[in-house]
């Protein structure tokens, strides 16, 4: 793949201080939000309260580090908060003790990878819409959790998954370390692997990347399998947070996840983004809403705000795209 | 002779461009002929009544969503705005019968006018509609709550006539549907700016470099789909007799399904309105056949997904990746 090779130096040269600046921009909004935060409110900057920062962060960064996968290759992923529910319901449908543990990741890895398969072949295959396809895996996936729990689903978080999904390890959550390793190594595989490369060609222009020979299906189709994946680690780490299960875990992350993308300019027609924006775009979001929190404010406003933010965000950089080029 | 064959060519044609609806069609037949098998009142006028009035309110949110659809966008405010004009109907009517006909058509300004603001928006700033609307929607959720937090205001007994009323048994918020749903298609086919609708949604840039003004568009389908949430609010605050700041939550997604069942494409330029009202039926006649049949809740989610994942199948989008 000498073609891909090429494309990798020259991405990665470009190091510039507009180039810097235009990529890592909203990464310098966080440090001023925080900063911010600690002087409208002091008890934002405790360690405590920090830590606990990091504890919601964790969940919604790894949803939408498989949600920019997807958006990448020109894709949408409405399914992950479904996904996540059914990790969930997977977690509390064993006996609950930790020898159990072993079984709910290989079940709950199945499902992530038949749901993944299904989005990726529907969207590939049959090439009906991405939102279409993963709309109907959610509901698909909404009512078989619901005809298998018959609408009240029970049973016990196993002790190890509760262990990552609460505890801390000297003020630092487990779950922030799962997040570390999930974006180190998916770093690497996108922004430094052939494989990243590829699904950064498909993106950015499909034709072109048939002609290259790459099996553009079969990448797209992984980028979907990463986002049900992470989505479903996502899961089983809320529902050790959460404690017990209902049929709701995660609800709202698919549409926080796509904000978070959208902030951390990943491009909703393809072919841009990081590893590093979309933690970004999700840092973003915690921190409003908690510092919504803090200050006192209702806490209906932090959905205006939210609403703003996006749009804000998304006209931001339509801007910048349109008059660069 | 001629005219025989001149038939004989234009029914495939005639069925080409409306595939959606003759799909549709087939799959309500699929499931009467079920519904009869297995029940003797399934097919009955009253109980096609019950099933056409328990359509009212997705019929209402899916025309306007049709519209956004065909123009290549999308409307994911659509459930805020109907919580929002379901709380604001009964919170401000509050149970005074004079008051109905002002707040109603305050409630309906104000959809649309929320629909032009999406609009201008989508102009204005050049963001992706998707975008645009799923903050409107975050929005327009946090003022609905902002106004009320639970239940608010009740309307008056005679303003429930609006889901409830019968003339002469036919029900009286599915007829405004279908009348809805009739102007709206006419308007798409025998209005320039209904057709410009189309050639917006099939190729953007063709439409631009033909002179079509894109704002113009954009208001009118945004506008609609305005007001028909405007409506489904006024409509199921008169079901419940309350509006609920959380009543219209999963119309959103719900709103897109008839939609694709009738055979529009989500990429826009292709279906119609009518398709739409045929996929709406088809969902409740589908869970209608369900209650009947004893099969819980649960499963008509995943009825619902696989009657979806069947109707795409058959018409695949053919546009693929040009």
């Amino acid at each position: 793949m000498s073609g891909s090779a090429e494309f990798a130096t020259s991405a990665a040269a470009s190091w510039s201080v507009r180039a810097f600046l235009g990529r890592y921009g909203v990464a310098l909004a966080l440090p001023a939000l925080l900063a911010l935060g600690g002087l409208l409110s002091p008890s934002f900057v405790s360690a405590g309260n920090l830590s606990n920062l990091l504890l919601q962060f964790a969940p919604l960064a790894i949803v939408a580090i498989g949600q920019s996968f997807v958006m990448i290759v020109r894709g949408l992923d409405l399914s992950v908060a479904s996904m996540m529910a059914t990790a969930a319901v997977i977690a509390t449908s064993f006996s609950g003790a930790d020898h159990d543990v072993a079984g709910i990741l290989a079940v709950t890895a199945l499902v992530a990878l038949a749901v993944g398969s299904l989005n990726g072949v529907l969207v590939t295959k049959r090439r009906v819409s991405p939102f279409l396809a993963t709309l109907v895996t959610m509901i698909l996936l909404q009512g078989l959790r619901f005809a298998y729990t018959q609408g009240a689903p029970s049973g016990n978080v196993p002790p190890a998954l509760r262990v990552l999904g609460s505890a801390r390890l000297g003020g630092i959550p487990y779950n922030s370390l799962v997040l570390l390793g999930v974006a180190v190594v998916l770093g690497i595989v996108l922004h430094r692997s052939a494989f990243g490369r590829r699904i950064f060609i498909v993106g950015g222009n499909p034709l072109t990347a048939r002609l290259f020979g790459i099996r553009v299906d079969l990448i797209t189709i992984a980028c979907y399998v990463i986002s049900s994946a992470l989505a479903a680690l996502a899961g089983l780490i809320l529902s050790g947070y959460v404690g017990l299960v209902d049929n709701w875990v995660g609800q709202g992350y698919e549409l926080d996840s796509i904000v978070a993308c959208v902030v951390g300019r990943v491009s909703l027609s393809g072919g841009r983004g990081s590893i590093l924006g979309a933690l970004t775009g999700a840092a973003v979001i915690v921190v409003i809403a908690n510092e919504v929190l803090l200050l006192g404010v209702p806490i209906q406003a932090q959905m205006i705000i939210k609403g703003v933010v996006i749009v804000a965000a998304a006209a931001l950089y339509s801007r910048r795209e349109t008059s660069s080029g | 002779m001629i005219a025989a064959i001149a038939s004989r060519a234009a029914t495939p044609l005639w069925l080409r461009h409306n595939a959606g609806v003759a799909g549709v069609i087939v799959l309500i037949g699929v499931v009467s002929v079920t519904g009869a098998s297995v029940s003797d009142r399934f097919l009955t006028l009253a109980n096609l009544l019950n099933v056409c009035e328990q359509t009212t309110d997705l019929a209402l949110v899916s025309i306007g969503q049709t519209l956004t659809i065909l123009a290549g966008g999308i409307d994911l405010s659509v459930g805020s705005l109907i919580s929002l004009a379901s709380c604001l109907t009964s919170g401000l009517i509050n149970g005074n019968p004079d008051r109905v006909v002002p707040v109603a058509t305050a409630v309906l300004l104000l959809g649309s006018f929320v629909g032009l603001l999406n609009a201008g928006l989508v102009v204005a700033l050049r963001v992706h509609p998707l975008i645009v609307t799923l903050g409107m929607g975050a929005i327009l959720q946090g003022v609905t709550l902002l106004y009320a937090l639970g239940p608010v205001g009740r309307v008056p007994r005679g303003f429930s006539f609006l889901a409830y009323g019968r003339i002469a048994d036919v029900p009286v918020g599915a007829t405004l549907a279908v009348v809805l749903c009739g102007l709206v298609a006419l308007l798409l086919r025998y209005l320039p700016l209904g057709r410009q609708v189309y050639a917006l949604g099939d190729d953007a840039n063709s439409a631009r470099l033909v002179g079509l003004r894109r704002g113009r568009i954009l208001m009118l389908v945004y506008g609609c789909s305005g007001f028909c949430c405007a409506a489904t609010g006024l409509y199921l605050a008169a079901r419940f007799g309350v509006g609920q700041p959380y009543t219209g939550v999963n119309y959103t997604l719900a709103s897109i399904t008839p939609v694709v069942l009738g055979g529009t494409l989500l990429s826009g330029g292709r279906g119609g309105v009518v398709g739409t009202l045929c996929g709406a039926f088809l969902i409740s006649l589908l869970n209608n056949l369900l209650n009947f049949m004893d099969v819980s809740k649960h499963y008509q989610l995943v009825a619902q997904a696989l009657i979806i994942i069947l109707a795409v199948s058959i018409y695949v989008e053919r546009r693929g990746m040009e």
